[in-house]
């Protein structure tokens, strides 16, 4: 009787606890089904395998910004910072720089910009979402500033890291997914990823037990910079051009697909794996409207439903799981 | 006393806007014109009358991301309803307004009824919305209005652009419901404390639903005003308004977590926003200059705004 | 409850938009005109002067002047290169003052707050590429009615709000040169799919609209697969791109580039799917960016027309509106190194007929 009783709970605590990826892992093989089934061409290894790798870096910056998020801020600069890093990486290879120097040096600058950025918002109590729309636009405008609008062209062949393959993978495929693992084993697993959680759920009672919520919260910054750093570089080497803007709305896209993967933005719950998998569902859904022949202009509409709807499933979750918890 | 309202936000952002007016003046002798100032008003008229319900929506510690597309949304749905439908351009004007209002209210509905963060459901429905205006127009525009449209956005009344005057009344209504009237204080109440606003009674929900409604219904006179000014309709109008709309307010010294900020605090940041674009570029600064310097005097307002509240609150 | 609500809107959206999509390839909905099939040159359309005229301008013949150029937006290799036009004939004439700024993005409500700002600011000519004919003209006419003059290059506002527009290419010019250089690498039963901006952009939704008619009438076996959008970013480009080689697989046989971002992502989505040879690209775009495709034998020709010529134009014309050495009636007009360019249409300039970047001339241009 115990026994049964416990192992229920066992599954609907995986389920409460790993719910929202689930919910996305859901959606994106009832993707897979509903598109393989109207055109198989959908599934063609080549297909998928472009999908992934194209949007590997959307997932990786993710990851960063799922950091950020758990400590209870925000990130919207993440898309010029990815643009400012991309243009770092091309001029360092075109003038010369040897290439696995254009590939480090980004992400050191992308650390460098957002632990300033995690210091004006734990030390100088600027709200995160002031200090990144300032640092938005100085990004933006000092980027064109800085190469005249320019694309960079010319780059050399050893550069496109994005476009090589090992063990008949493609590279952001693995990079995608060993950053993955490797974070989210991190944050559940040593005593400084958890804290993250631990600043995010209540800074105070954070606090009270010992750690420093400022230096935590500057350290989630530093690394979503790291992380944003490897997003540029997989960005950038993937086409022969580099231009001195990024796709519209980039960030809004990293942040939803943090956000979706059921990062909460109250802080304290959500995993890295999450954002990951809603990166790939975001990156597929695009593609399967195409072999959907859905009209492109419903695109969007049907993205904003999506997230509506797996926000409100959250929230019903959540409140469910609650009221079952306090019973 | 004396010294609270000398380091009131609003003082330093006002010192600071008469000090960037002076040196822009010096800069280039365009720029301090009754001309310029005047036309500088008319272009800021749609991101002010936005700005004034995302002063309210932000005091209560809420953000409102999706103004730009149900601007977007209205604008399409008043070409869609006076061409597609054949309805007369006035009561075309009165249900996008309506439409837009309605937008407003369902953002409010999901943040009220299902708890979820104004972020993240005004970032959904920013997608939606938009969406929804590509879908609808696929693209196409709507042109040739009649002439006596036009005036709205492109006109003057006694010599002070059209669209200024509405922005003008919207303004003194909104300083007046935010600063003088009960509602205006439960509005702060929610900001400052949502849940011992709930004890003392007040109905959250009921505050929240009509703000958020208002943020939309404000968008939607923006974007018929915006129309007006462009004489024609696209999909992506108003894209990146929510942006700019938001660093006005926090300029102005509205706080993201809630409790504080004033409708003028607000309008002082437009103000401020708006001279820099102008008077840059007339200073011989680039467009990318601009985006920086916008960005740079919104970090370092906050940061001098804090230090002066950090010395003050002891 | 609502979710499911939400969740059933999304599929029918997604039924709807299914729907919807087969019929519409992008194109506008003005008249077209269609070319002759086979080399015959186009005839040059007599029209009165349709251009609006600027109010009362000062006299500045021969003085210097200050010139502001708003094109669509900043930070892609075509506009970089109609400027580096622009500063080139600024230069050569030696009292023009010219100088580029514009929004980040193609987006309109920017373009127009820039030119009322420059308006303020007392310049005496602007030269413009519009994000949107109709909504441009309000702010162009206001200048006008200043007296500041104005000349259109590469996408054209109403008439009657700049007083010339350079076009580089008739659009049936373009339509046709595209469609025969396509034809020639695919042959002409075969499928083809577009990547272009956005649906709203002018000029693309002309020439679109110009190449269905053209392949109406001289390929009619071409089948127009889809076309898809891609805004002016590269990466959503090569996405697109990658996703239509996949979707159609051996029944796509060349993807036409309607913009400078397009062409060089749809090339590279080419290569990288191993196709290079299989499935032809064609289209706008800038030779730098083209070079490596073109090196390789991928891309065989680049279609296009020379957009530094394009803004180097566009600034002799200005001058010479100045000077009053350009009146509305001229058949032609004088643009420096480029020599007499023609009037067509009332008021447009034409630049000449498409330029062809090949493996031979391609390493000649550095934009």
């Amino acid at each position: 009787m115990a026994a049964k009783q416990s192992s229920g709970r066992f599954w609907s605590g995986l389920i409460s606890a790993y719910g929202q990826e689930l919910v996305v892992l859901g959606c994106i093989v009832v993707m897979f089904v509903v598109v393989g089934t109207y055109n198989p061409r959908f599934l063609n290894n080549t297909n998928l395998v472009t999908i992934f790798s194209g949007n590997a870096y959307i997932a990786v910056a993710a990851i960063g910004m799922s950091l950020v998020i758990i400590t209870g801020n925000i990130d919207v600069s993440v898309g010029s910072l990815i643009g400012v890093l991309a243009t770092v990486a091309g001029t360092l290879v075109v003038n010369g720089a040897p290439v696995w120097v254009s590939w480090i040096v980004p992400v050191f600058v992308g650390m460098a910009i957002n632990t300033v950025l995690g210091l004006l918002v734990a030390y100088l109590r600027i709200p995160a979402i002031v200090a990144s729309l300032g640092m938005l636009s100085i990004l933006k405008g000092g980027l064109i500033t800085a190469t005249g609008g320019k694309w960079i062209t010319g780059m050399p062949e050893g550069f496109f890291l994005a476009q090589q393959r090992w063990f008949d993978v493609p590279a952001p495929i693995w990079f995608m997914v060993i950053l993955t693992v490797l974070a989210a084993y991190w944050m559940r697993v040593f005593p400084t990823g958890r804290t993250f959680y631990a600043v995010g759920g209540n800074a105070e009672a954070a606090r009270a037990a010992g750690i420093d919520p400022r230096r935590t919260c500057v350290l989630a910054f530093t690394l979503h910079g790291l992380f944003a750093g490897i997003a540029a570089v997989l960005f950038c080497t993937q086409l022969q051009v580099i231009q001195s803007t990024v796709p519209p709305g980039l960030e809004l896209t990293v942040i939803t697909a943090s956000v979706i993967g059921g990062v909460s933005i109250l802080g304290g719950t959500g995993t890295v794996i999450g954002s990951t998998l809603a990166s790939i569902l975001f990156g597929c859904l695009g593609s399967a409207m195409v072999f959907l022949n859905v009209s492109a202009y419903w695109l969007r509409a049907v993205l904003g439903l999506l997230i509506l709807a797996t926000v409100l499933a959250d929230m019903a979750r959540r409140s469910r799981y609650q009221s079952a918890a306090t019973a | 006393m004396t010294k609270n309202i000398l380091v009131r936000h609003e003082t330093i952002l006002a010192a600071l806007l008469v000090v960037a007016l002076m040196v822009l003046t010096t800069q280039s002798s365009h720029f301090f014109t009754v001309e310029n100032l005047l036309n500088q008003a008319r272009l800021m008229a749609e991101m002010g009358i936005v700005g004034l319900g995302m002063t309210f929506i932000i005091v209560t510690g809420g953000i409102d991301l999706s103004v730009g597309s149900i601007l977007g949304l209205v604008a399409i749905l008043l070409g869609v309803f006076w061409k597609n439908v054949g309805l007369p351009l006035p009561v075309a004007m009165f249900l996008a307004v309506v439409a837009g209002s309605l937008a407003g209210l369902f953002n409010g509905f999901i943040i009220t009824r299902f708890k979820v963060p104004p972020l993240i459901a005004t970032l959904a429905t920013l997608a939606l919305y938009r969406g929804l205006a590509e879908g609808i127009s696929e693209s196409r525009s709507v042109r040739g209005y009649p002439e006596w449209f036009y005036v709205l956005g492109q006109g003057d009344v006694w010599g002070i652009p059209t669209q200024l005057w509405v922005f003008l009344a919207l303004a003194v209504v909104a300083i007046f419901i935010l600063g003088v009237t009960p509602f205006g204080r439960t509005i702060y109440a929610i900001g400052s404390n949502a849940v011992a606003a709930r004890f003392s009674g007040i109905s959250v929900n009921r505050s929240l639903l009509a703000i958020y409604t208002a943020s939309g219904f404000l968008a939607s006179i923006a974007g018929v005003i915006f129309v007006s000014r462009v004489s024609t309709t696209r999909s992506d109008m108003g894209t990146g308004l929510e942006l700019d709309v938001i660093t006005a307010v926090v300029l102005g010294g509205t706080s993201i977590f809630g409790g504080r900020g004033t409708v003028v605090g607000t309008l002082l940041g437009l103000m401020l926003m708006q001279a820099l674009k102008s008077g840059l570029l007339l200073a011989g600064v680039k467009g990318d200059g601009t985006i920086t310097a916008i960005g740079v005097v919104l970090i370092g307002t906050v940061i001098v705004s804090n230090l002066f509240r950090m010395n003050t609150d002891g | 409850m609502l979710k499911n609500a939400l969740l059933a809107s999304a599929a029918l959206l997604l039924l709807g938009g299914s729907a919807q999509a087969a019929t519409w390839m992008g194109g506008d909905d003005q008249p077209t005109n269609p070319l002759a099939c086979d080399a015959t040159p186009p005839t040059a359309v007599a029209k009165p002067y349709d251009g609006g005229q600027a109010t009362n301008p000062a006299d500045l013949k021969g003085k210097p002047i200050k010139v502001v150029d708003v094109p669509k937006l900043i930070g892609i290799g075509y506009f970089n290169a109609t400027s580096k036009g622009i500063a080139d004939g600024a230069k050569e004439l030696g009292n023009v003052d010219a100088k580029t700024d514009g929004p980040t993005k193609a987006n309109i409500d920017e373009q127009i707050t820039f030119i009322d700002n420059y308006i303020t600011s007392g310049v005496n000519g602007i030269l413009f590429a519009a994000n949107d004919p109709v909504a441009i003209s309000p702010v162009l006419k206001k200048a006008l009615s200043k007296g500041i003059h104005v000349v259109g290059y590469d996408a054209n506002s109403q008439p009657d709000a700049r007083e010339w527009f350079i076009n580089q290419a008739q659009f049936n010019g373009i339509a046709k040169s595209l469609l025969d250089n396509m034809v020639k690498e695919t042959g002409e039963d075969a499928g083809i799919a577009i990547v272009t901006s956005t649906f709203t952009t002018p000029n693309q939704a002309r020439w679109i609209a110009e190449m269905a008619a053209y392949a109406a009438k001289c390929h009619p076996k071409l089948q127009f697969l889809e076309t898809v959008e891609a805004q002016e970013d590269n990466n959503l480009s090569f996405n697109q791109a990658t996703t239509l080689i996949n979707k159609y697989g051996d029944k796509m046989k060349g993807i036409f580039g309607m913009t400078s971002v397009a062409t060089p992502a749809a090339a590279e989505a080419v290569t990288q799917a191993g196709k290079c040879g299989k499935v032809a690209v064609i289209g706008l775009a800038t030779p730098n960016a083209m070079k490596p495709y073109v090196a390789k034998d991928c891309v065989k020709s680049v279609v296009l027309w020379n957009p530094v010529d394009l803004g180097y134009a566009a600034v002799e014309v200005l001058r010479a509106v100045v000077d009053g050495t350009l009146k509305p009636g001229a058949t032609s007009v004088k643009a420096g190194k480029l020599g007499e360019l023609q009037v067509v249409n009332g008021s447009e300039i034409l630049l000449g007929a498409p330029f062809v970047f090949t493996k031979d001339n391609i390493g000649k241009f550095d934009f």
